[in-house]
């Protein structure tokens, strides 16, 4: 039993914890719980908790389905919604097979593997991400149009506004959780908003953000409104991404820093982003999973559909932020395809590994897009060899498919059942009949 | 005055003395520096200088370091005097400036330079590490920042000459020793809080911000240190009151930065030694320096095993106390728990291996340090125990490697006999390690080339008669008895908890025992130490063998997947075979024999049940040509001289099965040995079957023919993997029967008889028998399982020319004669040459035929449940997608290209990629995966001794399979994901070739 183990068993004593909920995510990224009374945490922490892997999304070999969950003591946290005498807590788990080495189907492993390939390199990988959301009035049934809890625009500030408090409950709540925010603030469209958490090492980011979505569903419900995190509820509206800065550290030094050099940006930064675009559409089946991501990347506005970089440029698919002076270690790049319902374990760690192939094969950055990428023609950006997105889930699967870089990051468990599920999402999209194609054709055909 | 004298009056008794020239000696002495030293004219009187420099390991430096250091003493005013009455008669100081003098000639060049130092020689005591320290700092706080640097080399010089008169005038090297390593290592730590004096002056106020505290490791920290070492260090620093930690943490890197400088780098005065701070998180990559808590949390979250046996040496040894003290109560309870991480075993094995395999040096033949028998070899294996046993007994927790052996051997881990015997040879090569840097301050761990330097060396360890060879040879013969170092005082303990070897053993407790059995990997200790016991229990020869054998055997179990399954075999056979004259002699002589034995039982539970049914086959591990392979021609000679001493045909076959197994067993060990590649196995495993069908078909003719006259000619034609040469251990026996009437014999007869022969064959071959059972499969016959058994080859004439579909075509390409008349085996290629290669190739239906015969048999093949992805047959990737491949374009284009006419898959393959019908990168990748799925058929059945049809889903039996195709241990998820990965990128291949359009 190390130090920290002690502390966490010490706390449960001392906080009166009840419950201790054993945190762990699916291939999708679907946030799963097991609870388990304090007396047997001593036990989770030596051997583990043994559950059955095979209900759980991608994770199993159909007949070994024996699985242990490991909480990691350093993620513990009381969580505070259910704060009445008798308290409960939370700790994230490492998925371990029963010979004890880390499951390869376990997202948080895939992210960790992809770390540790960077570390093997020199370099630790920090993210912050800028995550919306919208938040609905309760009881939407299916048929009806959701109804977002307000109607104001960018940066709106809203009085007495429900949106206003569900912010100010929500941060309090993440910073009692030790998640800090660095920004909050009504987004464009009615009802949606945005909080941005501060940086981080990519799994601490990935862990928070399992935990933000967590918290936000929480308050939302405590406040009579429902939250939620899907890229495009609203066709007329624009969608929840989540605007991802990304930077890579050399032991202290930000190695995207180079003072003197166009956006202080070095060579290592440039080649990144040279490795995020090249491999931007083999990622995006992870990066936008859902059939309903690619209706957020191709709804035009702020939507990055393009396979561009530039600064300061919103339509592009990866940005270089303003640089503030005498602020090297702030060096970054802002990827902006991601949404908001990505799985993030997974997502960081494709993202890396995109960026870290450029930089090992020393990628060259095509010039950067100065136009809104959008208001070109095809031929134009034929012309300029800009390349764009996957336009369907189902694009994005055939180009997924042959990348051999998701599959080795993935893994190959893992790349086999996420494409097989999408497969499957993709199957079920095709047998709908849309309200789209009532109302268009049933009138006149 | 002494009178000049000519040189042919060299005295005799100073050409006794040992001086290598005596006569530039003797024009030394009578060198005007040193007058009032030499004393009487002669100069060898009792008591005399020269008798003085006689005794020091290199009286010619000594005698010229002298006359310098007299030269220079004559430039300081008034010092003279007083060197001269204290160097003239024989005197504790004499000795002493006279053995630096002869010791070393880096100190020698020192005093020239200081020659006011020349009281640190004579007047040397040992000194308490606060005085060292506080004579450091004090000499470079006078000096200030800008000449810090030199006034550190130069005080640190000065006590270095301190600790070698000591050390030199000692009167057995080995005593003094652990002084000397321990001065040296209090020295170094005054040296480092000397050079963080001198940064922290040069960063000015600044340097408060930061409280740093340097952590020594490696030889420093276990205060055990050589003259000349790179010196390991860790840093970890704390904010002072109010400073924000980054900015605490910027000056401490400064300060560390400087301090490694200050230490490192060469001035005018010279240098100290390199300061190595890659022992700390993250090597080289990770920042220089961390906080207390950034420490412990990396140890908790990232570090290696072997990063905790560094931590076993860390002390904390200069700058911030408080600091110093916090980090060590942070990380050191976590080197103890480090045997309860994760992958303990596994690590520990790596750090094993990495002590037995050796790094090969450079100069092997002169290292002191690396390579077998040398420094490294005794540390690990101490730090390893360590951290074995250290957890449960807190008396092992030292670290320093002598005491830690004192208490492994106190505590029963290790023989006392052994422990003392390591001990002093460890002792004696550090000594000489020690002798041989400081005489010229150099860090090197070679023994010296050069006659004179081998010369030097020995006398300074003591020896007066042919210093040289018996240095030497005594360092030879130390090297010798650290080789055997691991297996003595790893494994023969382990015998010591179950059987009295000898009377100086301690018994290891079970306890012990136990924890160290697992930490080897067995998975059951209790059983294996049973199993221990009942090998070496007892009196009798067989008892007192293998309690020499098994100390070393025990360590290539080890090395295996299943160490308790090898050492139950290894019992098993030893008890069947234990009273034989050979068996024990064949171990114990056959330098390989009996490691490859561990190996094979502890890799393959096939092999092993083979040699328990058959355990004279140990022989053949005796010698390399023992395991080749036979040929098929010398197989069946044994096989027919064996059936022929029968006088039943069923006793004849079990005769001729008995050789099959011997053979099988062979070829196993071959296999397992890495002598056969998946090509080379399906060879000797299809000569190995073809000889045996044939034999057996000799045996039921004999029997025809004695029961009435012969009416036909029977062939056996092999199919499918035994058609292509490409058996396994698990494979069937796919045939076809064929038969032809002798001339003017009645065709319904000849086919009864046929019937009945080859029914014969079939139900011998299916009988329980010495060897695992070969099934014969006729199913690819005409009409199937529905046709009969056996069919003339007129019978096939008229069938095929009827009825032929395109599947049998394509069966038939892998159609070739294994057995019976080679006349008939002619005619019936003739036959089938036309249908397998059809001449022009297919026609557009039969094409599409072939494929929606695969995609069905995708579909409705897969037994159910299995995995579509890792189905070694008919998953994505698998075999057949590479068999079709291949035979598709077999089909279509060997009537134009001979090189396609081949039963062998691998061989089509090429062929098609060398003619452009499938594309060269396809072709490999599909040969990638046809050679992984059947070298993984084969492992399973190697190491479970039956097959699987995919890639296992339990993670031993995964393990094992990949051990035996040489992945690392603990790699099973590795192995499932090369499959994966191999099989998806051939399955994309088959797609493309199998429904592209492109031939």
């Amino acid at each position: 039993m190390d130090r920290q183990q002690e502390f966490v068993l010490r706390t449960i004593e001392e906080r009166d914890i009840r419950f201790v909920r054993l945190w762990f995510t699916d291939v999708l990224g679907t946030l799963k719980s097991v609870a388990v009374a304090p007396a047997e945490l001593e036990g989770a922490f030596a051997e583990g908790i043994g559950f059955d892997g095979s209900v759980i999304e991608g994770f199993a070999r159909v007949y070994e389905a024996d699985m242990l969950a490991k909480p990691d003591p350093s993620t513990f946290q009381v969580l505070p919604w259910r704060g009445e005498t008798g308290g409960t807590a939370r700790m994230f788990c490492d998925i371990r097979l029963p010979d004890g080495s880390p499951s390869l189907a376990d997202p948080r492993h895939v992210l960790q593997r992809t770390l540790s390939r960077a570390s093997d390199l020199g370099f630790t990988f920090y993210t912050h991400p800028e995550i919306e959301f919208f938040l609905l009035k309760q009881g939407w049934v299916p048929g009806a149009s959701p109804e977002p809890i307000d109607t104001s625009g960018y940066f709106d500030h809203t009085p007495h506004g429900s949106s206003a408090d569900f912010r100010r409950a929500a941060i309090t709540m993440l910073e009692t959780m030790g998640i800090s925010v660095e920004f909050s603030h009504h987004e464009a469209a009615p009802g949606q908003n945005e909080i941005d958490l501060r940086y981080a090492d990519a799994l601490t980011t990935a862990d928070n953000i399992m935990t933000f979505r967590t918290v936000v569903k929480e308050v939302a419900l405590e406040q009579g409104i429902y939250a939620t995190f899907m890229p495009k509820p609203f066709a007329e509206h624009a969608g929840s991404g989540m605007h991802t800065h990304m930077s890579l550290f050399e032991g202290d030094a930000n190695a995207f820093h180079e003072p003197g050099a166009p956006y202080q940006l070095s060579k290592v930064g440039r080649q990144f982003i040279a490795g995020l675009l090249r491999h931007g559409a083999e990622c995006a089946a992870v990066t936008n999973q859902y059939v309903n991501s690619y209706k957020r990347l191709w709804g035009g506005g702020e939507a990055p559909a393009h396979l561009t970089w530039g600064h300061n440029n919103r339509s592009a698919l990866v940005r270089v932020p303003m640089y503030k002076p005498d602020k090297g270690q702030s060096t970054r790049v802002e990827v902006r395809s991601i949404d908001a319902a990505c799985n993030p374990y997974l997502t960081f760690a494709v993202m890396l590994a995109a960026g870290l192939k450029g930089v090992e094969e020393g990628y060259e950055l095509p010039p950067e897009a100065e136009d809104d990428v959008w208001s070109l023609t095809d031929g134009e950006r034929r012309a300029m060899g800009i390349e764009s997105m996957p336009a369907s889930l189902l694009e994005a699967i055939e180009i997924m498919e042959d990348s051999e870089l998701l599959a080795q990051t993935l893994g190959e468990h893992t790349f086999d059942f996420f494409l097989r599920n999408k497969r499957a999402e993709w199957a079920d999209y095709r047998n709908q009949v849309t309200a789209f194609e009532l109302e268009r054709y049933l009138p006149s055909l | 005055m002494v009178a000049s004298r000519t040189p042919e009056s060299v005295p005799a008794a100073i050409a006794r003395l040992g001086f290598d020239d005596p006569r530039r000696a003797n024009a030394l002495l009578d060198d005007p520096a040193l007058e009032g030293l030499a004393g009487s004219p002669d100069r060898v009187d009792a008591g005399g200088l020269s008798e003085a420099l006689a005794r020091v390991a290199d009286p010619d430096g000594a005698l010229l370091g002298l006359v310098r250091f007299m030269e220079s003493v004559a430039e300081h005013d008034g010092m003279r005097t007083e060197v001269v009455a204290a160097l003239r008669d024989e005197s504790v100081a004499r000795t002493r400036l006279v053995a630096v003098l002869g010791g070393s000639s880096a100190l020698a060049d020192h005093l020239v330079a200081h020659p006011e130092h020349w009281t640190a020689a004579t007047g040397a005591t040992p000194l308490e590490p606060a005085e060292r320290t506080r004579r450091l700092v004090e000499a470079v706080t006078a000096a200030g920042p800008e000449d810090g640097a030199d006034a550190l080399r130069v005080g640190y010089r000065e006590q270095l000459l301190g600790i070698a008169a000591l050390d030199l005038t000692a009167a057995d090297p080995l005593e003094v020793l652990w002084d000397t390593a321990e001065a040296l290592a209090d020295l170094a730590a005054a040296a480092l809080e000397a050079a963080l004096t001198i940064a922290r002056a040069q960063v000015g106020p600044d340097a408060d911000k930061a409280r740093l505290a340097v952590v020594a490791m490696g030889k420093a920290g276990g205060h055990e240190l050589n003259y000349v070492s790179d010196v390991d260090v860790i840093f970890a620093a704390e904010p002072a009151d109010g400073v924000p930690e980054d900015e605490a943490i910027a000056v401490a890197t400064d300060l560390a930065t400087r301090l490694m400088r200050l230490c490192s780098a060469s001035t005018a005065a010279g240098s100290l030694w390199q300061v190595d701070p890659a022992l700390r998180p993250e090597g080289k990559h990770g920042p220089l320096v961390r906080t207390v808590e950034s420490h412990r949390a990396y140890y908790e979250r990232w570090a290696k095993t072997w990063e905790f046996q560094a931590l076993l040496k860390a002390r904390p040894v200069a700058g911030d106390p408080d600091v110093g003290r916090a980090y060590h109560e942070a990380v050191q309870p976590m080197v103890w728990q480090a045997s309860t991480r994760e992958h303990f075993v596994a690590d520990v094995q790596a750090m094993r291996r990495r002590v037995e395999d050796h790094i090969p040096a450079a100069e092997a033949d002169r290292q002191l340090k690396l390579g077998a028998g040398g420094l490294r070899d005794v540390e690990f294996s101490v730090q390893l125990l360590q951290l074995v046993h250290g957890r449960a007994d807190p008396s092992l927790r030292s670290p320093s490697t002598l005491e830690a052996l004192g208490a492994l051997s106190a505590g029963g881990y290790i023989g006392r006999e052994d422990a003392a015997t390591f001990g002093t040879a460890y002792r004696y090569l550090r000594a000489l390690e020690h002798r041989i840097q400081l005489s010229r301050l150099r860090r090197t761990h070679l023994m010296p080339a050069a006659d004179a330097d081998l010369r030097r060396l020995g006398r300074a360890m003591g020896l007066r008669t042919s210093p040289a060879e018996t240095v030497d040879k005594e360092w030879r013969a130390r090297r010798r008895e650290v080789r055997r170092l691991h297996e003595r005082i790893f494994y023969r303990p382990l015998l010591s908890a179950v059987a009295r070897l000898s009377d100086q053993d301690v018994r290891l407790t079970p306890e012990a025992a136990r924890e160290r059995l697992s930490a080897l990997g067995f998975r059951d200790p209790a059983g294996a130490l049973r199993h221990l016991e009942a090998l070496t229990d007892g009196v009798s020869r067989r008892a007192s063998i293998q309690r020499q054998l098994l100390p070393v055997m025990l360590g290539w179990f080890a090395d295996e997947a299943d160490p308790d399954a090898g050492l139950l075999a290894f019992r098993k056979i030893s008890d069947e075979l234990g009273s034989t004259h050979w068996y024990l002699r064949l171990l114990r002589d056959e330098g390989s024999a009996a490691e490859r034995l561990a190996h094979t039982l502890a890799r393959s539970r096939y092999a092993a049940g083979l040699l328990e049914q058959a355990p004279e086959c140990v022989q053949f591990l005796g010698t390399a040509e023992g395991i080749a392979p036979r040929s098929r021609e010398e197989i069946l000679r044994r096989m027919r001289s064996a059936a022929g001493r029968k006088d039943d045909p069923e006793s004849a076959m079990l005769a001729a099965r008995t050789i099959r197994r011997s053979e099988l067993f062979r070829v196993a060990v071959a296999d397992l040995a890495g002598v056969l590649d998946t090509e080379g196995l399906g060879g000797a495993m299809t000569d190995l079957t073809s000889a045996l069908l044939e034999v057996t078909l000799e045996q039921c003719l004999a029997e025809v023919a004695a029961s009435g006259e012969v009416l036909t000619r029977v062939l056996v034609v092999g199919m499918g993997r035994l058609g292509g040469r490409e058996q396994g251990y698990g494979s069937d026996a796919d045939v076809l029967f064929v038969h032809d009437p002798l001339e003017g014999a009645d065709e319904v007869e000849a086919q009864q008889q046929a019937m009945e022969v080859v029914r014969r064959l079939v139900a011998l071959l299916g009988r329980p028998g010495p060897d695992p059972t070969l099934e014969v499969d006729a199913g690819l016959r005409p009409e199937g399982k529905s046709g009969p058994l056996v069919r003339s080859l007129a019978s096939y004439r008229e069938y095929y020319s009827r009825w032929s579909l395109v599947w049998e075509a394509q069966a038939l390409l892998r159609a070739a004669p294994v057995a019976g008349d080679a006349d008939l085996a002619g005619r019936f290629l003739d036959l089938v040459a036309p249908l397998r290669w059809p001449e022009g190739g297919l026609d557009a239906g039969q094409v599409r035929e072939i494929r929606t015969l695969k995609a069905r048999m995708e579909s409705e093949r897969l037994p159910r449940g299995a995995d579509r992805k890792t189905h070694f047959k008919l998953g994505h990737g698998g075999l057949s997608d590479v068999e079709w491949v291949a035979q598709l374009v077999q089909l279509r284009h060997a009537h134009e290209h001979a090189d396609l006419r081949t039963t062998s898959t691998l061989e089509a393959l090429r062929a098609a990629a060398r003619l452009g019908l499938v594309e060269e990168a396809n072709a490999a990748a599909l040969e990638e995966a046809w050679r992984l799925a059947s070298a993984m058929r084969n492992a399973a059945v190697l190491y479970r001794g039956k097959g699987v049809d995919a890639v296992p889903t339990s993670d031993r039996d995964a393990d094992g399979i990949g051990r035996v195709l040489g992945f690392p241990a603990g790699t099973s998820q590795e192995l499932a994901e090369r499959y994966r990965r191999v099989a998806r990128r051939a399955r994309t291949a088959f797609e493309d070739e199998l429904y592209g359009d492109g031939t």
